[in-house]
C-alpha cells in the first residue's frame, strides 16, 4: 500500500493485549486465516446485517404458533386426522409460513442494502455477480429453512396424521422454499418495498387470483406445494391438480430462473 | 490528455498557450489521463442530469464541483461504472467501468450515503472490504488503511454506534484497503471536525503526489483549494469549466479581480493607481482601507509596489478577495 501515513509518530500496528484490561475482544485483529473464503465472507456479513433479532422473534413465533396449533389439532377430537394435518398444514404452513418466512429473509438480502445505499459495497468489489447472488439466496435458504420446516414437520406430525403427512410436509415445504428464496432475492433487486409486493403475490395472487383460474394459478408457487402435499397424502385440496414430478420439478426451476433473473439485474442496475 | 479549458471564453480573453481541443474550449496544460470522458450524457425520462459533457482526468487530484442538481453527482456514478451512460463512453484505465468488473480492483470509492454494515465493527468492515478485493491478507491491509484515517482496529464497537466524522473515516478506510490507482471520494470532509479535515485533505493532497488519480466531489470549496488546483464544473449538466481554477479565474476577465489594500494613504495610493491606469475602479472601504478592481493582476501587481513608493505610503496587506474557488464557482453558476 502506498505509505499514506502523516508525518511524525507512525502508528504501530496494533498487537494482541498483553493484559487482560486492555480494550477490546483480542480476536477481533486475528488475520493468521488468510485469504479467507469470499463466498462464506458474504454468506456471514448476510447474516449479520439481515438475520435480526426482530425478525428472528416475529418468524419464530409464527413457527412455534404452528406447533401449538399441531398439538391442539393432535390432542382435540377430529374425524380424520391425517385430512385435518394436512389442511393444516396447506393452509398455515405452504399459505402463511413458508412463503412470509422465506420473503422476508430473501428479499432483504439485496433489497435493504439497495435501499440504503450499502449495496455499493459489494458491487464495486472484483466479485462474480452470481457469486453475491448466490451466496444470498443461500443465507436465505439456510437461515429460513431450520427456523420453518422442522417446526411445521414437528407440527405435522402433532398432528397425528401419520408418516405421508410428514413426509409430504417435508418435501412441500421445501420445495416451495427454493422457488420463493430464488423469486424473492431477484424481487428484492428489482422493486423497491419488496416485502408489500411480495405479501402481495402471497395473499392477493396465490390466495385469491389463483383460485379462479387455471392459468393463475400456473404462476402460484403455492399451487405446486400444495399438490406434492396432496398427492404424497391423497388428501384431496384446492390448487393441487399438478403432476407429482412437475409440481417438484417447476418450483425449483423456477427458483434458478429467478436466481439467473437476479444476476442478470445486478448487472444492468443503476446502483446508488 | 488532461486541459485547462473554460466553456464559451469572452471575446476579448487573453491568447491560450495551446490550440483548442473543440470550439469554445482552450487548452492550457497536459499530462496524463487515467480517465477519459467522451460526448457523456445522461438522462432520467425527460430529466437530462449531464449533457454533452467531455473531460479527461489525469493523475493527481481533481475536485468536481457543482452547485446541487448540477449532474456532479450523476457523472460521479458515471465515473465510478455506478450507472451507465445514456449516451458517449467512459473510459478509466482504458476499460469501461461498467462492463469490466476487474476494474474495480484499481478503483476506491467512498460515497456520499452514510450507511454501512451497522452490525460490523470499523476493522470488520475494512478487512471484508480487503478479503472482497482477494487480498493475501486483509486484516494485515485494514489495519493499515485505519491507521491512515487515525481510527483504532481493535475498536470492538458496531459501526452503528460511530459519528458521523467517523463513519466518513471508515468510508476512506475501506476505499483504501486495496490500494486503488484511483480514488472518488464523495463529499470526503463531510462531518469531520476541523482537525480531522486538517488530516484528511493532508491524505488527499498525499494520495494525489503519491501518483494516485483522486477525483473528489465536494461543496467545501475552502478545502478543495487546499487540496486541489484542478477543477471540473458542473453547472446545469453541461461542464462550464475544466482546468486550473487559478487559470479558469485568470481567464474570466470580463469580470474585474477586485483587491483589498490596507494602507496609510488610501486616497494617495487611489490616485496613484488610478493615474497608472491599472484599476477600473476604486471604493474607499474605511480610514485605512480601499477595494480596487483590475483587469490586469500582473500590471497592478507591478504597479502597487511603485505608487506606495512615489506617494511615500505604507502599504500593510494586499488581498485579492476573490481570487479563491468560490468566486470561480459563483462566476460560472451565473454565466
Amino acid at each position: 500500500m502506498t505509505d499514506l501515513l502523516p508525518p511524525g509518530p507512525r502508528p504501530t500496528p496494533p498487537t494482541p493485549p498483553s493484559t487482560p484490561a486492555a480494550p477490546g475482544p483480542p480476536e477481533v485483529l486475528v488475520t493468521g486465516r488468510r485469504n479467507p473464503s469470499v463466498f462464506l465472507s458474504i454468506c456471514s456479513l448476510m447474516v449479520r446485517t439481515q438475520v435480526t433479532r426482530t425478525r428472528l422473534i416475529a418468524l419464530g413465533s409464527l413457527s412455534v404458533l404452528a406447533l401449538v396449533v399441531g398439538a391442539a389439532l393432535g390432542s382435540g377430537r377430529v374425524r380424520n386426522h391425517l385430512t385435518t394435518g394436512t389442511e393444516f398444514v396447506n393452509l398455515y404452513g405452504l399459505s402463511l409460513l413458508v412463503p412470509v418466512a422465506t420473503l422476508v429473509f430473501a428479499s432483504s438480502m439485496f433489497g435493504d442494502p439497495s435501499d440504503d445505499g450499502t449495496l455499493v459495497y459489494l458491487w464495486l468489489r472484483p466479485v462474480k455477480r452470481w457469486k453475491l447472488v448466490l451466496a444470498a439466496a443461500l443465507t436465505s435458504f439456510v437461515v429460513t429453512w431450520p427456523l420453518v420446516v422442522p417446526p411445521l414437520v414437528a407440527a405435522a406430525s402433532l398432528t397425528k396424521g401419520g408418516t405421508d403427512l410428514v413426509w409430504g410436509t417435508l418435501l412441500s415445504a421445501t420445495v416451495t422454499m427454493v422457488a420463493y428464496t430464488g423469486v424473492y432475492v431477484a424481487l428484492g433487486l428489482r422493486v423497491k418495498r419488496p416485502l408489500v409486493w411480495g405479501l402481495l403475490y402471497t395473499f392477493i395472487w396465490e390466495g385469491f387470483v389463483a383460485r379462479g383460474s387455471t392459468n393463475a394459478a400456473k404462476a402460484a408457487v403455492r399451487a405446486y406445494g400444495t399438490s406434492i402435499l396432496h398427492q404424497v397424502t391423497d388428501v384431496p385440496l384446492i390448487l393441487s391438480d399438478v403432476d407429482y414430478v412437475w409440481a417438484v420439478a417447476v418450483p425449483l426451476v423456477a427458483g434458478v430462473l429467478g436466481l439467473a433473473y437476479a444476476v442478470r439485474r445486478l448487472h444492468k442496475m443503476d446502483v446508488a | 490528455m488532461t486541459t485547462d479549458r473554460i466553456a464559451n471564453p469572452p471575446q476579448d480573453a487573453a491568447p491560450a498557450p495551446a490550440a483548442p481541443a473543440r470550439p469554445g474550449f482552450t487548452e492550457l496544460t497536459a499530462d496524463g489521463t487515467a480517465i477519459d470522458v467522451r460526448d457523456v450524457s445522461k438522462w432520467f425520462k425527460d430529466v437530462v442530469a449531464v449533457s454533452d459533457v467531455t473531460c479527461s482526468i489525469g493523475y493527481g487530484v481533481t475536485a468536481l464541483l457543482g452547485p446541487n442538481g448540477a449532474g456532479k453527482s450523476t457523472l460521479f456514478r458515471m465515473l465510478c461504472g455506478l450507472t451507465p451512460p445514456s449516451r458517449g463512453a467512459i473510459t478509466v484505465l482504458g476499460g469501461d467501468p461498467r462492463k469490466d468488473i476487474s476494474l474495480t480492483r484499481h478503483i476506491g470509492l467512498v460515497p456520499q450515503q452514510e450507511t454501512l454494515f451497522e452490525p460490523l465493527s470499523a476493522f470488520e468492515f475494512v478487512r471484508l472490504a480487503g478479503i472482497l478485493h482477494g487480498l493475501a491478507d486483509p486484516g494485515e491491509a485494514a489495519v493499515k488503511a485505519l491507521a491512515i484515517v487515525e481510527l483504532d482496529p481493535r475498536d470492538p464497537r458496531p459501526l452503528t454506534t460511530y459519528s458521523k466524522g467517523m463513519r466518513q473515516r471508515v468510508k476512506v478506510a475501506q476505499a483504501l484497503v486495496h490500494d486503488p490507482e484511483i480514488l472518488f471520494l464523495d463529499e470526503p470532509l463531510t462531518g469531520l471536525d476541523p482537525r480531522q479535515r486538517l488530516h484528511m485533505v493532508s491524505a488527499i493532497q498525499r494520495l494525489g503526489a503519491a501518483g494516485k488519480c483522486v477525483v473528489v466531489s465536494s461543496h467545501v470549496l475552502e478545502e478543495v483549494e487546499r487540496f486541489s488546483a484542478r477543477v471540473l464544473v458542473i453547472v446545469k449538466g453541461r461542464l462550464a469549466a475544466e482546468g486550473d481554477y487559478h487559470a479558469i479565474r485568470d481567464l474570466m476577465d470580463d469580470r474585474p479581480h477586485r483587491i483589498s489594500i490596507r494602507t496609510d494613504s488610501p486616497h494617495g495610493v487611489a490616485s496613484g493607481l488610478l493615474e497608472h491606469g491599472v484599476v477600473s475602479g476604486v471604493q474607499l472601504l474605511g480610514p485605512d482601507t480601499l477595494l480596487v478592481e483590475t483587469n490586469d493582476v500582473q500590471a497592478f501587481r507591478h504597479v502597487v509596489a511603485s505608487v506606495a513608493l512615489e506617494r511615500q505610503t505604507r502599504l500593510y496587506d494586499v488581498q485579492p478577495l476573490d481570487d479563491d474557488l468560490e468566486s470561480v464557482f459563483r462566476y460560472l453558476v451565473g454565466r
